[in-house]
């Protein structure tokens, strides 16, 4: 039987391998889109229950008086502080984007446990007051540029060097890290907050990020801090990480939806494509199916004949779509990791295309299937 | 001699779901990538509407935006009074100092945004002349917590309807009035610079806006205020401005209509040419015939190019009558330079339905290359006997 369909789709090698190539697009256009999906999400789903982040309620580009600091690391079940200050500035021109910001060094590795990064260059990231470090994919962008030890030049553009505007701050790369979880990308330079402050003669920071005691009663900590500057002079906002995250997907509106729709517009029209084909084929396998009709193969037979070469064809569509996702992952993550830190092919991923090719399979066989199974065999052999 | 384009017509009614599958499927790709192209030109005609050539903004050097430029105060009051290219009327120069904050805001959904607050002085109203319309409600009174809203926020965002509170750090602000503009303004809220600074402890404007006068050089004002020793600022058209702020979402946009335009276009062009071949091959005979008749190959590879051309117009067609009930629909995107929302409503502009019909006529023209040719090279006896 299987036989039977192999020689149907190598007898038309090119309508075969047309019909596998327009699944193939599709479904590797599906992958692709829900990636990007999925990888908007990626901070809010790997967000840690322990980590909450403070900032100002009015908005996310003002700061907090840096004396905040000790003044939250006093309520009780907060057990670290870190100040983070987006940085804003661009390496050598600014369409090279990424996130960069200053950070208390000590606090930071505590507040974030899945930062790894070999000892020494650890070591070296808190000694010495002018260095940073860098996540291993940012690293690899400018692998050719950058080397542990050297110089990144970095353009303040919000914060000017004070010897002027076209000064580079100088960071020293003390080494290059991996975070282990989604919540923090792999594309950020951190450098140390001692150096900012002296430097930009800065006494605010954007958010502190705390770290709270396993257990602890995460509501009431919340409240507590909001509560002590419910009057000013700046008002907080105390959320969880996963709400801290969520609000630049949702910042980003109708946007994934919008997506989503694409996609689904990209597998209907390949599939109108495939059921054409399958009908085509079956119009040109009329006199094959007379023929073994003729030779005692039954209605379901011819059935499931038509519908497994419609299955075998986007099965094989899909399979070479997902496999073409999969090997371009590590290129896109290159090109769409500016927009997309988190681009990455899940398993949810390959099992929705896998899931999409052989829907598209089922609904283009069944109608031909149907036709073929009706088909009367001297007719057939008549009609061709 | 051509073969008669009649032949073609009838050839694809007579294969009527043959020929509506194909144009169903050319026509969703068609329709998707319209509409991303529809969106870009919503998103960059509107931003940029009301965008003056006559008026001068000036930023910090080196801001990339409003944002993160600053003035001290007393500099950008130099700066007004001082430069002789600024025009004036009886009341003085037409220029104003103008604070900027993108705040978070609620949405009426749930979801929470980014709206930008700014705090303008009586003189920007002046400049505006009737370029901001107050359509509800009154403007704000200069030195009081009021503020006025921009129309597109009104339905989108919470507390923006008249009388409602709106509350700045620990200051509440009442909204009196609903404003119209025809560009990015009309999702601001806006209210008087000098509450605004105090109560973001802000000590001094983000930009300085001014009319220039007639025949200003502004290249010339732009490079003496660049190297000004004591108010060193970067000068730019208030049009070139906001087109500065649209580069990377705009791009972004164009970049995906290219990316899904080709990917999708290259699974269209696989379902078109399946579609010809089938067609071609349930021809042989009639092929055959047309060789017979004397019809040279070259005619009857125009004439199946001709055929696939139609699939691909038909297809564009009903593309443009998908996308077309977009036009108008409101939308919010973020710009990711502004880093704030802007409302803006899709906009099916004739030249992107052109540029729609032009795509899936080489999508058909592609598709329809290797068939045809197929048929051209079919010989005739062959043809004939196959059938």
């Amino acid at each position: 039987m299987m036989r039977l369909v192999w020689r149907q789709i190598i007898g038309h090698p090119v309508r075969s391998l047309l019909t596998v190539g327009a699944v193939l697009v599709g479904v590797f256009l599906l992958c692709l889109l829900r990636s990007v999906v999925t990888a908007l999400n990626a901070g809010v789903d790997a967000a840690s229950s322990v980590r909450l982040m403070v900032q100002s309620s009015v908005s996310l580009f003002v700061s907090l008086p840096i004396s905040y600091q000790a003044r939250i690391a006093q309520v009780e079940g907060v057990q670290a502080v870190a100040k983070w200050q987006w940085f804003g500035g661009y390496y050598q021109d600014p369409s090279n984007f990424f996130g960069q910001f200053a950070v208390d060094p000590v606090q930071q590795f505590e507040v974030y446990p899945e930062i790894e990064l070999p000892a020494e260059q650890k070591q070296r990231f808190l000694e010495r007051r002018n260095s940073c470090i860098v996540g291993d994919q940012l690293f690899e962008q400018f692998k050719d540029e950058w080397q542990i030890g050297g110089t990144i030049p970095m353009i303040g553009a919000l914060f000017p060097h004070p010897d002027g505007a076209d000064t580079a701050w100088e960071f020293e790369l003390a080494g290059v890290y991996h975070s282990s979880s989604g919540a923090l990308d792999n594309r950020t330079l951190f450098f140390q907050w001692d150096y900012f402050e002296k430097t930009a003669d800065i006494e605010e920071c954007g958010v502190f990020v705390l770290k709270v005691a396993p257990g602890a009663d995460v509501t009431r900590i919340m409240a507590e801090i909001d509560a002590l500057y419910e009057n000013g002079p700046q008002k907080v906002r105390t959320t969880t990480e996963k709400e801290f995250q969520r609000q630049f997907v949702t910042m980003l509106g109708a946007v994934p939806l919008f997506v989503s729709w694409i996609g689904g517009g990209a597998a209907l029209a390949i599939l109108l494509a495939c059921v054409n084909t399958m009908l085509m084929a079956a119009r040109q396998q009329v006199h094959d199916v007379g023929i073994l009709k003729a030779l005692g193969f039954t209605d379901a037979a011819t059935f499931r004949l038509m519908l497994a070469q419609s299955l075998s064809l986007c099965c094989l569509g899909g399979a070479s779509g997902v496999l073409l996702a999969l090997a371009t992952e590590g290129y896109l993550v290159g090109v769409l990791g500016t927009f997309f830190p988190g681009y990455t092919i899940e398993p949810q991923t390959v099992a929705l295309g896998f899931g999409a090719a052989l829907a598209m399979g089922l609904v283009a066989g069944l109608l031909p299937a149907a036709q073929s199974a009706r088909l009367n065999c001297v007719q057939a052999l008549r009609g061709a | 001699m051509l073969v008669p384009l009649s032949y073609n017509l009838r050839s694809l009614w007579v294969r009527k779901s043959s020929t509506l599958l194909t144009v169903l499927g050319l026509g969703a790709t068609v329709a998707i990538v319209a509409s991303v192209l529809a969106l870009q030109r919503g998103f960059l005609t509107m931003f940029t509407a009301g965008g003056r050539e006559d008026v001068a903004v000036f930023l910090r050097p080196g801001a990339t935006g409003e944002g993160d430029s600053m003035f001290r105060r007393d500099l950008g009051l130099r700066l007004i009074k001082t430069l002789g290219e600024i025009e004036s009327d009886a009341r003085g120069p037409l220029a104003s100092m103008e604070c900027y904050l993108a705040v978070l805001a609620k949405k009426t959904d749930g979801g929470e945004t980014n709206v930008p607050l700014r705090g303008v002085q009586p003189e920007t109203f002046r400049l505006r002349g009737d370029e901001i319309r107050i359509v509800a409600g009154r403007s704000f009174t200069p030195g009081s917590d009021e503020v006025i809203v921009g129309r597109s926020l009104v339905n989108r965002l919470q507390n923006t309807h008249i009388d409602d509170v709106i509350v700045l750090n620990t200051t509440p602000f009442r909204v009196v009035g609903v404003f119209e503009h025809a560009g990015a303004f009309a999702s601001e809220i806006w209210g008087d610079l000098e509450r605004f600074m105090p109560t973001l402890g802000r000590y001094g404007p983000n930009r300085v806006i001014a009319q220039l006068r007639p025949g200003t050089d502004l290249a010339a004002l732009s490079a003496r205020l660049e190297d000004d020793k004591e108010v060193p600022a970067k000068v730019v058209t208030e049009r070139a401005y906001l087109e500065s702020q649209t580069l990377v979402f705009g791009t972004a946009l164009l970049v995906l209509a290219r990316v899904l335009g080709f990917i999708m276009g290259v699974g269209a062009i696989f379902a078109a040419t399946n579609t010809m071949l089938a067609s071609v091959s349930a021809r042989t005979s009639e092929i055959g015939i047309l060789l017979a008749l004397g019809y040279r190959p070259l005619p009857i590879f125009l004439s199946f190019q001709f055929e696939a051309m139609l699939l691909g117009l038909l297809g564009g067609l009903l593309g443009c009558v998908l996308a077309l009930p977009l036009n108008g629909i409101e939308t919010g995107a973020m710009n990711w330079q502004t880093f704030t929302e802007f409302a803006f409503a899709f906009q099916v502009t004739p030249a992107v339905l052109a540029e729609a019909a032009g795509f899936s006529l080489v999508l058909g023209l592609l598709g329809g290359a290797l068939p045809a040719w197929r048929a051209a090279r079919l010989a005739p006896t062959v043809a004939l006997r196959q059938g």
